[in-house]
């Protein structure tokens, strides 16, 4: 049996600090559930990446803010097309290298590898809009978690997409 | 990105997270979990390693099938092909709040 060492890339400090955040025992809330409906080859799925990628021409995610202020983070979300690459979409993150997302966007926001899925009839097919935001949210995710995930989720809905796969950076 | 997960799934719309530090589920509690052991900022796998990419997007949407349980954490069997002191995933120069927690324990 496979048992994920999430620390493994952090080095000690991010380890020390991230996990002296995290409980040793579930303290969440209910977590909520809604059952798959359809087989997965019939499905549409969207994908969602935090790695803080937003359309080029689009508004990008606001590292100023950040560098101004380093206990905040961009809490917005952007749409991004099903046909985006590397070449056209920029990723707007301070707290990785972006540039492996730069030359390959299927790193972080696989859309070429879903569209084969798709194609081979493993998923139904790939939804006409992806989304990101941006991790990390510094002290405060409220907005993130009250204004952009419902507004995603709404967005999702009004395509009719089945299954949201979500990754974080 | 667990909080947006569970807002999504709120919606009506199954989730699935693909998640590093998947030990996150004790504090926010998302729906159905696919632990990766990847480096930060290349979830799927390492740039032009295509097959790798879809082994991984296969696996977490395999996820849908199978959980049947609120919470279920799958550990993904991948293997990241670089030992993690030869792996680059930090940006450049420090983020702005690691800089300021250096700056502050000098003081």
């Amino acid at each position: 049996m496979t048992r994920v060492d999430p620390w493994r890339f952090a080095g000690a400090f991010i380890a020390k600090a991230l996990g002296s955040q995290i409980p040793e025992t579930p303290t969440h809330p209910p977590i909520p559930w809604t059952p798959v409906s359809k087989p997965l080859a019939e499905s549409k799925v969207a994908l969602l990446s935090t790695a803080g990628l937003s359309m080029k021409g689009d508004v990008p995610f606001d590292m100023e803010g950040e560098r101004k202020r380093p206990t905040w983070g961009d809490p917005s979300w952007r749409r991004l097309s099903a046909d985006a690459t590397s070449e056209t979409i920029e990723a707007n993150h301070l707290h990785i290298d972006t540039g492996y997302i730069e030359r390959d966007l299927n790193v972080a926001l696989p859309l070429e590898r879903l569209r084969a899925l798709a194609a081979a009839d493993v998923i139904g097919s790939v939804a006409p809009s992806h989304y990101s935001i941006m991790g990390y949210q510094g002290r405060d995710a409220s907005v993130l978690e009250s204004r952009s995930g419902p507004e995603i989720a709404a967005a999702m809905k009004s395509e009719e997409v089945d299954l949201a796969l979500l990754a974080p950076v | 990105m667990g909080l947006v997960a569970r807002r999504i799934e709120e919606a009506g719309i199954p989730t699935v997270t693909l998640d590093m530090i998947w030990v996150y589920q004790n504090l926010i509690g998302m729906p159905r979990v696919a632990a990766i052991e990847h480096p930060f900022g290349r979830p799927y796998g390492d740039v032009g390693d295509a097959e790798t990419q879809e082994a991984v997007l296969r696996a977490a949407l395999h996820l849908f099938e199978t959980a049947q349980t609120p919470g279920t954490v799958e550990h993904l069997p991948f293997r990241w092909h670089e030992d993690p002191k030869q792996t680059k995933w930090h940006p450049a120069e420090p983020s702005p709040i690691i800089a300021l927690i250096q700056k502050r324990r000098k003081q």
